[in-house]
Formats: C-alpha cells, structure tokens, sequence
C-alpha cells in the first residue's frame, strides 16, 4: 500500500492507502465514483481512458489511466471530463462537439475532449501558423479511437474552435 | 610422403579437438544463455577470438528486448515477435514520442502489469538503428562515435554492462522473453571484445 493524494479538477483527494497494483482507472471510477474516464481496451490503445496531467509550469498533457499505476499521480494536479464544464457552463470545446455532433455512443468522448483541450491551450501559448492547422490537429487527435468512427466530427469541432478564435490560437499571417 | 601423411594426422589430432572446444562453447548455450568469456580461450588468434565474443555479444544485441527500440524507423516494435507498438507511438524528436504520446506517460519508472517500465523510457537515436543489420554491420556501428551516442570502447563497456535502462533486457517483467545471459555476462563480453582489438564478424 501507497499513500496516494491527487488534486482532481481542483479539488485535493486524499491521503488515500492505494494498492500498488491499482490503476488510475479503478482508483477514479471505483474509488472516487468518477466515472467519466473510460475503461476500454485496457491497454492504453484506444485511449478512451485519457486525463489531463497538469504540470506545475503551466503546460499539460494527456495520460492513459488503464494502464497507471494511481501511486504514480501521488503530488499530481489532473482534470477529468467532469471538470471541464464551470457552474454548468459548458467550454467552447464541448459545445462544438455537441454542435458538430462529434460522437454517437459517446464512450470515446471524454478521450477526445481532453485531449483537444489540451491542443487548445497548447495553441493558446504557441499559436501556430494557418497552414500547419489541420495536420496539428490530427497530430494531437491520433491515438484516440472511436469505434463509431467519429473522427472527422471530432477533427471539425476542434479546428471550429480554433478558427472562432484565430487570435488566440493562429500566428498572425 | 609417408612423414607428409604423420604430419598431417597430427595436425588434424590438434586442431580438431580446439576446434570442438571452440564450437562447443558457442552451441552449448542456448538462446537464453551466454557463453563465458572463459570459453572462448581455446581461440588461438586474437582477432577471431575478438570477433567471436561480438559473435556471442549478438545474442544480446539482436534480441527482441534491444532491438525493439533501435528499430529502423520511427516507430518502436514490442513483444517477443517484434511487432510495431500499439498504440502507434513515433520517435518525435527527441526519442521520446510526439507531444501527444509521450513514451514515459505509459511506460512508468518500472515495470506496471505488463507494460514495461524504466525512468528514461525511449528509443534509441534514429543513427542507432540496429533493425535489418547484419552483426557485423551493428559491430562496425557500434565502435562508430558518431552512431553510438559519441560513446568509447571504454565506455560502451559500461553502457552495456551496467546501463539501467540497458539492465531492463535482463528482468523484462511478464510476458516477455529476457535477454539471453545475464547483463553481468554481456558486459564480460564487451569488455573482452574490446580488449582484443574490438574486431567485427564478417558483415
């Protein structure tokens, strides 16, 4: 046993005695109830099981939760899906998606959204130029799998909310 | 003719025997084994005994454990048929994947279930590509600094026998064949193989 605590979606859980062999998946959905990271395939392949690791200098990344160890976000800030909406307030992202209607059964959707947020706030500190747009898109996406074959959808939805906002996202040109 | 002949027999009496020693140390191990460096001491000539420990070395170099992450391309094998890694991870340009899939975002600082794990999980530089080499080719890169990592004989020795990351060969975790030998053993090898001038096999 591991004496686990992990900032989730702002809010400090634990100090919490995890097994060593535990999976950040279990930990989330059968400790905490939280749910809405997925447990697919079980092998980090289709993803569907992705948070967002926020580090202290600011920047963030995904992460498979199927095949972590929970011991290893001992310290660790990390946003599910169920953080991203505020006061019921739904992001520019997750609008799209539903605009766009990016998803049928949904299982993949929390995969996709966090790791389009956290392309939007990687652009958000390193705009890109207009030209490379859709392969970094792609880039970022890659690795998600949906079983509905929903990718086109999710690629539009994230490029909408790139180009509502060209500003913030894109290089001058 | 009749002394020719003698000669000849005792000769063939000589060598014969050397050359069985020789052959056995090799075809005595088995793929999960290596040969001691000892073994080898039956070869005369220096510079086939050198290339015979490279021989031997190879074993270690040409396993799925080494060879998986000094692949060819950009994109890492797994598994002991050396299949490409799923999810389909690329070298980025670091060693260590794109932005998106970051190999130690799975790949914890040890092994977890059965994925595998060490702090500096990645793949080796693209100038360090093993995959589809002959071993003499691999042994002719390997003494090369400029594709292998600006490394000396001296220091491939300890690279080799001592590199944690390197060691992970030896204790893979389930599911995965370990490395032939011990990593002890490989590094006896390489230290021997560079004592003797470092010869290569014939590519």
């Amino acid at each position: 046993m591991t004496s686990l605590t992990v900032t989730i979606n702002g809010r400090v859980h634990g100090p919490h005695d995890a097994r060593d062999d535990l999976t950040m998946n279990d930990f989330l959905r059968e400790y905490l109830g939280m749910t809405g990271a997925k447990f697919g395939c079980g092998a980090a392949q289709c993803l569907s099981c992705a948070i967002i690791i926020d580090n202290p200098d600011g920047t963030s990344y995904t992460s498979p939760t199927c095949i972590v160890p929970a011991t290893s976000f001992d310290g660790k800030s990390i946003r599910t899906v169920e953080g991203h909406a505020k006061d019921g307030e739904l992001t520019p992202l997750q609008k799209a998606f539903i605009d766009h209607f990016a998803f049928q059964c949904g299982y993949c959707t929390a995969g996709f959204l966090n790791e389009g947020q956290v392309l939007l706030e990687r652009l958000a500190t390193t705009p890109i130029a207009r030209a490379d747009l859709e392969k970094t898109i792609a880039e970022a996406l890659d690795g998600h799998l949906c079983r509905c074959t929903g990718y086109v959808k999710y690629h539009e939805a994230v490029r909408d909310v790139i180009l509502a906002d060209p500003s913030r996202y894109l290089q001058s040109s | 003719m009749k002394i020719d002949v003698r000669i000849l027999l005792f000769l063939i009496a000589a060598t014969v025997p050397a050359a069985a020693l020789t052959a056995e140390a090799v075809s005595n191990t088995t793929s999960g084994s290596l040969a001691s460096v000892e073994s080898f001491a039956s070869i005369g000539d220096q510079q086939t005994r050198s290339a015979a420990y490279f021989t031997e070395l190879g074993k270690v170099l040409t396993h799925p454990r080494c060879l998986n992450c000094h692949p060819a391309g950009d994109r890492p094998r797994q598994g002991d048929t050396a299949r490409l890694h799923q999810p389909p991870v690329f070298r980025g340009v670091d060693g260590f994947g794109l932005p998106a899939l970051r190999c130690p975002i799975c790949h914890q600082a040890a092994n977890f279930g059965a994925v595998p794990g060490n702090p500096i999980w990645h793949l080796a530089p693209r100038e360090m590509a093993w995959e589809g080499k002959t071993l003499g080719q691999i042994c002719t890169q390997i003494k090369d600094p400029a594709q292998n990592g600006g490394r000396s004989l001296e220091t491939l020795v300890e690279h080799i026998g001592e590199d944690h990351l390197v060691g992970w060969a030896w204790a893979p975790g389930p599911g995965r064949e370990p490395a032939p030998g011990t990593q002890k053993q490989a590094g006896a090898l390489v230290a021997a193989w560079v004592q003797t001038g470092a010869a290569c096999p014939k590519p």
